[in-house]
């Protein structure tokens, strides 16, 4: 891959819509992702994620576009983990489990209906960023921007949700509804991340940049705009090694942000 | 109203409780508890562990129902009470934190200034005024960068005490931390916290194991054993026979009022 080729591929259209779709999805996911560490619910985007993937199943067997479907059935799972945990039905990482088996499984026998797998039900599973249309980009960047501004607004209760939920109900600060609204961003942040890497490996954007961005030891200010920093750079680089050398894109993204991830495990030993 | 030269203000119930029960998983914790606790008032929670001392807190602050009586904070009860920007609550588990939150004790102490009903503001000069002043009060003003998983144990207690202050309470309810602090240490938050009490008029509510601090520093005492006894702290009153009925016969302080003098030498009261 030589500097000529990279700019060559930068004047192209595809390219450009691959890399701002990249970008958005990168800093929805880092920042969504830093409050998921935190909160200690990883676990949760990866369940989630299954069930997007129960949507997508839908939507192509509905001839609907998948991302919309997916949207709409990982908001009802959201909804059905958090109903779970609040009657006391299940402890939550076990209402994830039983929400991720019954995604998953609904969307097999949607296929099953369909006629079986095919390319199309691939690019959703691994992502197909260079492949992206302007209904699904305009799609991911109202989506991206909906995550960003709504944690730029609550940042703060966020905050004091992810570290002291009692004292933050003593402080006024709606605890469930806020929750429940940021299971929310967590299901329409890995929708949105869909084109990009895909259900299989989305829960790595959410949680590697973070790690990474922890590792530093800074305010939470730079921390944000450290994992944020991250998870760019790790899907910048995706795509353009991605594109160079017609290589799948999720793969190359994550094994980015694992190298990263190491870097800075390194850095703060050698502090 | 932060000066020291302030009048003290009129005595007037902040907390009222009649004939309260608190039940938690069926058991009776806290049986028919009548006290007042007056603006003003520094107030030690004392009791045998089990006793159920964080259990009145928690009724106190409505996290668990009371199944008998009433209680009134600011003279609305409980379940109808909403001004909750006066109340801080500082719990037991407060300085166990994750030591690697990113957080910056500046960071910390400015979330004390969310308020309820205007979530998502701008925070302006005045909110980060009054961070740093809470700050500064509580002795931290070095530190104000460090994250706060690198502060020591005494320090740790501090913070969440600056972070309450941060929205100017007019009670604190504090669970006293489990931290491993040695008795100069905890003594000098002690002293912080009389500071708080004489100088911003604040009420406070301690839970604390530190019998010696509760009848030298603090104006009520408040045991608390399933059954709730409060008592003036006054030259006359006898430390022994009021902590017997909460701690059981066997249970022997040894105190007198002189030796306050010789541990709380720096006191400006």
């Amino acid at each position: 891959m030589t500097i000529i080729n990279i700019l060559n591929l930068l004047g192209f259209r595809f390219f450009q819509n691959a890399l701002l779709g990249g970008v958005i999805a990168a800093a929805a996911c880092a920042v969504v992702g830093l409050f998921l560490i935190l909160k200690k619910e990883a676990m949760i985007g990866d369940g989630i994620a299954h069930t997007a993937f129960g949507g997508i199943a839908l939507g192509l067997l509905l001839g609907i576009n998948p991302l919309l479907t997916a949207l709409a059935v990982s908001a009802l799972s959201v909804l059905g983990i958090s109903y779970m945990r609040r009657k006391n039905v299940a402890p939550s990482d076990s209402a994830i489990a039983v929400m991720l088996a019954l995604g998953f499984s609904f969307g097999l026998i949607a296929i099953s209906i369909a006629g079986g797998f095919n390319v199309e039900l691939f690019s959703y599973l691994f992502g197909s960023i260079l492949t992206i249309d302007t209904f699904d980009l305009i799609l991911v960047s109202l989506l991206g921007v909906i995550v960003l501004l709504f944690i730029g607004f609550f940042r703060r209760e966020l905050l004091s949700l992810v570290f002291d939920e009692d004292d933050s109900r003593v402080m006024g600060i709606p605890t469930n509804t806020l929750s429940l609204a940021f299971d929310m961003l967590v299901a329409t942040t890995i929708v949105l991340s869909i084109k990009v890497i895909g259900t299989v490996l989305v829960v790595a954007l959410l949680v590697l940049p973070g790690l990474s961005a922890l590792q530093l030891g800074l305010s939470f200010r730079k921390t944000i705009l450290a994992a944020v920093g991250f998870s760019i750079v790790s899907t910048v680089l995706g795509i353009l090694f991605s594109a160079s050398f017609d290589v799948a894109t999720s793969g190359l993204i994550v094994f980015v942000a694992v190298l990263l991830f190491l870097l800075t495990l390194a850095y703060k030993k050698l502090q | 109203m932060n000066t020291m030269d302030t009048q003290k203000p009129q005595a007037e119930p902040i907390l009222e409780l009649k004939n309260v029960d608190v039940e938690r998983t069926g058991d009776l914790v806290i049986q028919n508890a009548n006290f007042t606790i007056n603006n003003g008032d520094y107030v030690g929670l004392v009791g045998p562990n089990g006793g159920g001392k964080t259990t009145l807190i928690l009724a106190l602050l409505n996290f668990l129902p009371h199944t008998k009586g009433t209680i009134k904070l600011f003279g609305t009860t409980i379940d109808k009470f909403s001004a909750w920007q006066k109340v801080a609550y500082i719990s037991q588990n407060a300085t166990s934190f994750d030591s690697k939150f990113p957080l910056t004790v500046r960071e910390l102490v400015s979330l004390g200034r969310i308020k309820k009903g205007n979530v998502a503001r701008r925070f302006t000069h005045e909110d980060w005024e009054a961070v740093d002043d809470s700050i500064t009060f509580m002795g931290l003003t070095e530190v104000t960068h460090k994250r706060i998983g690198q502060l020591s144990g005494g320090q740790k207690q501090r913070v969440f005490v600056a972070k309450a202050l941060a929205r100017n309470p007019e009670i604190i309810f504090l669970d006293e931390p489990i931290v491993g602090v040695d008795a100069a240490t905890q003594e000098k938050f002690y002293k912080k916290l009389s500071d708080l009490n004489t100088k911003r008029k604040t009420t406070i509510l301690l839970v604390t194991h530190d019998l010696t601090s509760v009848f030298c520093r603090m104006s009520k005492v408040l045991c608390v054993n399933k059954q709730v006894e409060i008592a003036q702290i006054t030259d006359g009153l006898d430390p022994n026979a009021l902590l017997k009925r909460a701690y059981g016969e066997h249970f022997h302080f040894v105190f007198h009022r002189h030796e306050c003098h010789g541990v709380f030498e720096n006191d400006h009261h």
